[in-house]
């Protein structure tokens, strides 16, 4: 027989897993410095990748001052203020990498626990479920 | 008010009932627009012009998430650039790649509004776009605003100098990237128009979050007033030009789209706040409790009572 509080709680587990996946998985599988580290170093890639191609198109729209001109201190002083640029920047996307995703580890421990008190709540729904069954056996014996 | 609360109870009604049909074709409705947008602005590629290939990536688009629909959209973008010129087309590649890379890495679903963007500029109202943002949304989605606006701008320069671009033999690769270059850093207005966006989107925020009655219609005017003034702003200090009647105009109409977006999303009925206060352990709860506007859509039923009609013999009138 059909017990309907059961499938309701069912689905109201499902539908939460449904739509807090993205933010518990990574609870279950990472600790919170290594969830971090892991973005962050993604972040860095990007970052870096950006930059450089950032720095091309600036690279090719000064191509023909830096030829026609080809002076190295010059094209150091540059280097530098390029160089400091994108550390700057670096330890800013990687700040905000950090306070995203701890942001999102923290929301995914507590989906994760309201996740976990669900599941308790089915178990014992079960336990209830067979402890009844046994009962009714126990009784229906001679 | 009554008739307005009823058809949004039935369009709710609608909506959960066929959900499963309404999403898809809102996503090729969308879709199908952007690309037929990019077609008839730019359609510098003729093969890509094709209805039928339209509608098909359009179909496609449908079933798929809206970042899917942002990535055509951008394919599609390119290659009709590309066959213009290859050096606009790299610069926008790059773009496109850094918004791609460094955003879109934290807050995947946000595509649809690269998309929605150069749409609502499209048709005259950008407003409208910070607006809805700042209700819907939080102040990080001011990032793919601001690309949409950038690549609104873009396909703009594209269409205004295609014969430029394409024909001028007198200047070679280089010069023809350092000239797109400098035209793309010093337009003005659409530096002006990204900060308006910003800006508006904060206002918007911040205030629809504020605890005062009617606070999303006050950030609605809030919202469109800073970015009028941030526009008027630039007007004066970067001399752009912006026609007043369009920007009256486009404003007018965005606080309308956008009071109209209020209505179906956050229509609360004021006159019924009740406050109460109480407290544990460690806290002491003001509570201001807004009661949400419904009605129940009236399940009418027509009851037949003669299901055919009776033809009355004429002679017998006679």
């Amino acid at each position: 027989m059909l017990n309907e509080d059961k499938i309701k709680l069912m689905t109201s587990i499902s539908m939460f897993e449904k739509k807090e996946e993205k933010y518990i998985y990574p609870v279950r599988r990472y600790f919170k410095s290594d969830y971090i580290s892991r973005h962050m170093l993604k972040a860095f890639f990007g970052y870096t990748f950006c930059c450089l191609l950032v720095f091309l198109l600036i690279f090719l729209y000064h191509a023909e001052d830096i030829f026609s001109m080809l002076n190295l201190d010059l094209l150091l002083e540059h280097a530098w203020t390029y160089g400091i640029a994108y550390l700057v920047g670096l330890a800013v996307y990687l700040l905000i990498t950090i306070v995203v995703y701890a942001k999102r580890y923290e929301y995914g421990v507590r989906g994760m626990k309201v996740y976990v008190a669900k599941l308790k709540r089915l178990e014992k729904r079960y336990e209830f479920q067979n402890r009844t069954r046994e009962l009714s056996r126990e009784v229906r014996k001679p | 008010m009554i008739a307005i609360l009823v058809f949004k109870e039935k369009l709710k009604r609608f909506y959960s009932k066929y959900d499963m049909f309404v999403i898809p074709v809102i996503r090729f409705l969308l879709s199908f627009l952007a690309f037929y947008m990019i077609s008839s602005n730019l359609g510098f590629m003729s093969r890509l012009n094709n209805m039928a290939i339209l509608l098909i990536l359009a179909l496609l688009c449908s079933f798929l998430p809206y970042g899917v629909a942002a990535l055509l959209s951008g394919i599609m973008i390119l290659l009709h650039i590309s066959s213009v010129s290859l050096e606009l087309a790299v610069i926008l590649l790059v773009c496109l790649m850094v918004v791609t890379v460094l955003y879109y890495g934290f807050q995947p679903g946000d595509s649809y509004l690269l998309l929605l963007t150069p749409i609502f500029y499209h048709f005259k109202i950008p407003y409208a776009i910070p607006l809805l943002v700042g209700l819907s949304k939080s102040p990080v989605s001011a990032v793919p605003v601001g690309c949409g606006t950038f690549l609104f701008y873009i396909l703009q320069y594209v269409k205004q100098n295609a014969g430029v671009l394409t024909n001028d033999a007198s200047l070679d690769i280089t010069q023809k990237y350092v000239q797109i270059m400098k035209s793309m850093m010093t337009n003005r207005l659409m530096a002006v128009m990204i900060a308006a966006s910003a800006v508006g989107i904060l206002v918007v925020y911040l205030i629809r979050r504020l605890s005062v009655d009617y606070a999303w219609i006050i950030a609605i005017v809030a919202g469109t007033v800073a970015q009028l003034a941030v526009i008027f702003v630039g007007d004066f200090t970067f001399d752009v030009s912006v026609s007043m009647g369009q920007l009256l105009g486009g404003a007018l109409i965005s606080m309308v789209i956008a009071g109209v977006y209020t209505f179906f999303i956050f229509s609360v009925d004021y006159s019924r706040t009740e406050y109460t206060q109480f407290e544990d352990d460690d806290y002491y709860y003001y509570v201001k409790a807004v009661p949400k506007m419904a009605v129940s859509a009236p399940d009418v039923k027509v009851q037949k009572i003669n299901s055919t009609r009776v033809r009355r013999n004429p002679k017998e009138e006679r």
